[in-house]
């Protein structure tokens, strides 16, 4: 059963780290500093969409591991090619 | 589904990855081209599409205890946040068009316009696969022992939403 509270709150969350990764590109930041802020964020909102949107905390095993997985995969290597030049 | 979720993040991820090592290689490039988008219209479309995925769990919550009318509602709420993130992006693509912008006009708006399109197309699926659950919501479609319909359509939302969360940040804030 959904914690409605919780999702609103979970939604909260969403709108605050999409208002922070906005402010840090909007306020001219760049290079490293700037960039692993805004990927942490993102990561942070990743996670909230897979274990509480789509409920997949609940589902133990293969298909929560390998979507998380797939989002670390993803962001490491954003992060990667963005430090690297 | 999850099969099928999977291999649409799969496809995703290999194009977002292939996007961030292409622009290794043209950082002066991709800045520049990055500076003419529209990065408010970026910002307006998260929220828009975390809001709609917000509503989306209000739906499965509402029809989890019994109220399939509800469920509709809140799936409606959805679709029209989907479609003002659709009317936004039209936009959007207006505006590189008029100028004259093309996927030929260099190698960032090969990727910008192909994954912009390519995500487009699918929040235009989501918000079909949400329209028949909230029709078959209100028709009394679902029972709270029977609402896997509802559950998968959810699901699918949320990859769309996923896939967003990645797609504003690495198009439009990172450089």
């Amino acid at each position: 059963m959904i914690d409605i509270k919780a999702a609103t709150y979970q939604w909260l969350i969403l709108l605050m780290l999409t208002c922070l990764s906005f402010a840090l590109a909007e306020s001219g930041f760049s290079g490293s500093t700037f960039i692993l802020p805004v990927l942490l964020a993102t990561f942070a909102k990743g996670c909230i969409v897979i274990d509480r949107y789509m409920a997949l905390r609940y589902v133990a095993g293969f298909w929560r591991l390998t979507i998380l997985a797939w989002l670390l995969l993803v962001l490491g290597l954003i992060w990667f090619s963005f430090t690297r030049v | 589904m999850w099969f099928f979720i999977l291999a649409e993040l799969l496809v995703f991820g290999i194009f977002f990855i292939s996007y961030a090592f292409t622009r290794s290689r043209h950082v002066e490039l991709f800045n520049a081209s990055q500076l003419q988008l529209d990065r408010t219209s970026g910002f307006i479309n998260t929220l828009l599409l975390v809001t709609s995925s917000y509503f989306v769990v209000r739906a499965v919550a509402a029809i989890q205890t019994g109220y399939g009318k509800i469920c509709s509602k809140w799936l409606i709420a959805a679709i029209a946040c989907g479609a003002f993130f659709v009317v936004l992006k039209l936009l959007e693509f207006a505006v590189k068009i008029n100028a004259g912008i093309s996927m030929s006009t260099n190698t960032f708006y090969m990727f910008y316009l192909f994954l912009a399109f390519f995500h487009f197309m699918h929040v235009i699926l989501g918000m079909i696969i949400l329209g028949a659950v909230a029709l078959k919501a209100w028709q009394g479609g679902y029972t709270t022992e029977n609402c896997d319909g509802v559950e998968t359509g959810a699901a699918y939302w949320h990859m769309i939403d996923l896939v967003w969360i990645i797609l504003f940040p690495l198009i439009y804030v990172l450089h």
